[in-house]
């Protein structure tokens, strides 16, 4: 063994141009959050509306997205939009890929918690007269979310993980700027084992804040109850 | 013919490329299997210091992409050790690894569905410890855990596709090949994802079937 030293000095006057990256992991990640929070919400309403059109729609929408994988998603969208004359760049590119891949799991997420709901609270609604946007808005989301916080902060946190495919096609987020470090200084181990222990670190922080979103929105419920 | 059409070679190279990403899920998810599997075991006998360190290995290992893990296989475990890895071997490694600490997970939680009365009355019978994993948790662990199981296949044959960054031929790999001769992202990306789709699909059939063959004997047979 010449020289076995494992050094993270050298990459000390390399982390400004890696938070760079992290932040732009960051916003990728804030903006596919939100985009597949409302496609998920939209197609989990279609896969439990009354309709029987809305609801094989959606359930090709999901068949589809969740057994492809997202690499070839995502090069689908970057090499076939320029095709069809639009125009957007990788970073748009990659969280519409994002948001379009994790709407299909947060809609999966969103219609069991759906359907975990008691008729009986639904049925209660319909007599009192409310209307079917209300009772939906009002009584079937509030209910629905609140019991889904957990699985949907593991498919945010997956999200995450995703999101580092992006840097395939050209984008310098966390794990696109860490391979430029690695080049540049000659030390991937050091570089890529830093990024593991911090993607790690990242996703703990991300499920200790959802278990406390969790416990804050469900401080009412009795044991054993939704 | 012009350079940048279709030709019925393609075929081939893209099922060649299946080929590949196939043999590497395979033989992955089996390695995966064995090692998750005695991850599993070492946490049910609590054996002391192993224990804490597959622990941490495992959450590492679920908690960060398979891209890094990838790169940190490929291109960090050569520069730091002075040794040579290819991108295959790189693959096998990184996958199953990875594949290792999600079947650990599902390993664990199947060991635990089995009651500890029967743990105990098969003690009380004067079981080994071998005789009891072997005849009792064994069994009905693997009933517990096709399930999941399967989902997860599904899951890990769609992480194969990452390998393609690294340069091993695999369908994505060759989707990427295609498309950058041919410049035509639809048809060729769509071809590559139905390829994927089909063997998702053939996965989670091979899962249900294996499930219920699994279960049949708590299954009602009728008096």
């Amino acid at each position: 063994m010449c020289r076995l030293k494992f050094d993270l000095s050298i990459l000390a006057k390399h982390i400004p141009f890696l938070l760079e990256g992290a932040w732009l992991t960051l916003q990728a990640c804030t903006l596919a959050v939100i985009g597949s929070l409302v496609l998920g919400l939209a197609v989990g309403a279609m896969r439990t509306s009354a309709s029987p059109l809305l609801n094989r729609l959606a359930a090709v929408y999901v068949d589809i997205f969740r057994n492809i994988p997202f690499i070839v998603q995502l090069f689908f969208f970057y090499f076939g939009l320029p095709e069809i004359g639009i125009y957007i760049d990788a970073f748009t590119t990659g969280v519409v890929a994002l948001s379009v891949a994790g709407g299909a799991f947060t809609s999966d997420v969103i219609r069991s918690g759906i359907l975990a709901i008691d008729p009986g609270i639904i049925e209660a609604a319909q007599v009192s007269g409310l209307r079917k946007s209300t009772i939906f808005r009002k009584i079937i989301l509030p209910i629905a979310l609140r019991a889904s916080v957990r699985p949907l902060g593991s498919v945010f946190i997956n999200l995450i993980l995703t999101s580092s495919i992006l840097s395939t096609i050209t984008l310098n987020e966390l794990t696109g700027s860490a391979k430029i470090v690695a080049s540049n200084t000659f030390r991937p181990f050091e570089v890529y084992f830093v990024l593991l222990v911090a993607y790690a670190a990242l996703t703990y922080a991300v499920s200790i804040i959802i278990g406390m979103l969790h416990r804050y929105l469900n401080r009412n419920q009795s044991e054993g109850a939704v | 013919m012009r350079y940048g059409d279709f030709t019925p070679f393609d075929i081939v190279l893209l099922l060649q490329g299946l080929g590949v990403s196939l043999a590497l899920f395979v033989s992955t998810t089996l390695i995966g299997l064995v090692i998750g599997t005695i991850w599993a075991v070492i946490r049910f006998y609590r054996v002391p210091v192993l224990t804490q360190i597959v622990t941490f290995v495992a959450e590492l290992l679920k908690n960060s992409p398979v891209l890094v893990q990838l790169f940190l296989v490929f291109f960090g475990l050569p520069a730091f050790f002075k040794i040579n890895v290819t991108p295959t071997e790189a693959a096998v490694i990184t996958l199953s690894g990875n594949s290792a600490a999600f079947i650990y997970v599902i390993a664990v939680s199947a060991i635990e569905s089995v009651g500890k009365d029967q743990l105990e009355a098969a003690r009380v019978f004067g079981l080994t410890r071998w005789q009891i994993l072997r005849r009792v948790i064994a069994p009905q662990a693997a009933a517990f855990a096709i399930g999941p199981l399967t989902g997860l296949l599904v899951n890990q044959l769609q992480v194969t596709s990452l390998i393609s960054v690294i340069g091993v031929m695999d369908l994505t790999k060759v989707g990427n090949i295609l498309n950058l001769r041919t410049l035509k992202p639809f048809i060729v990306w769509t071809a590559v994802g139905a390829l994927y789709y089909l063997t998702a699909k053939l996965v989670a059939y091979a899962g249900g079937r294996f499930e219920k063959r699994l279960r049949a004997h708590t299954a009602w047979r009728g008096l």
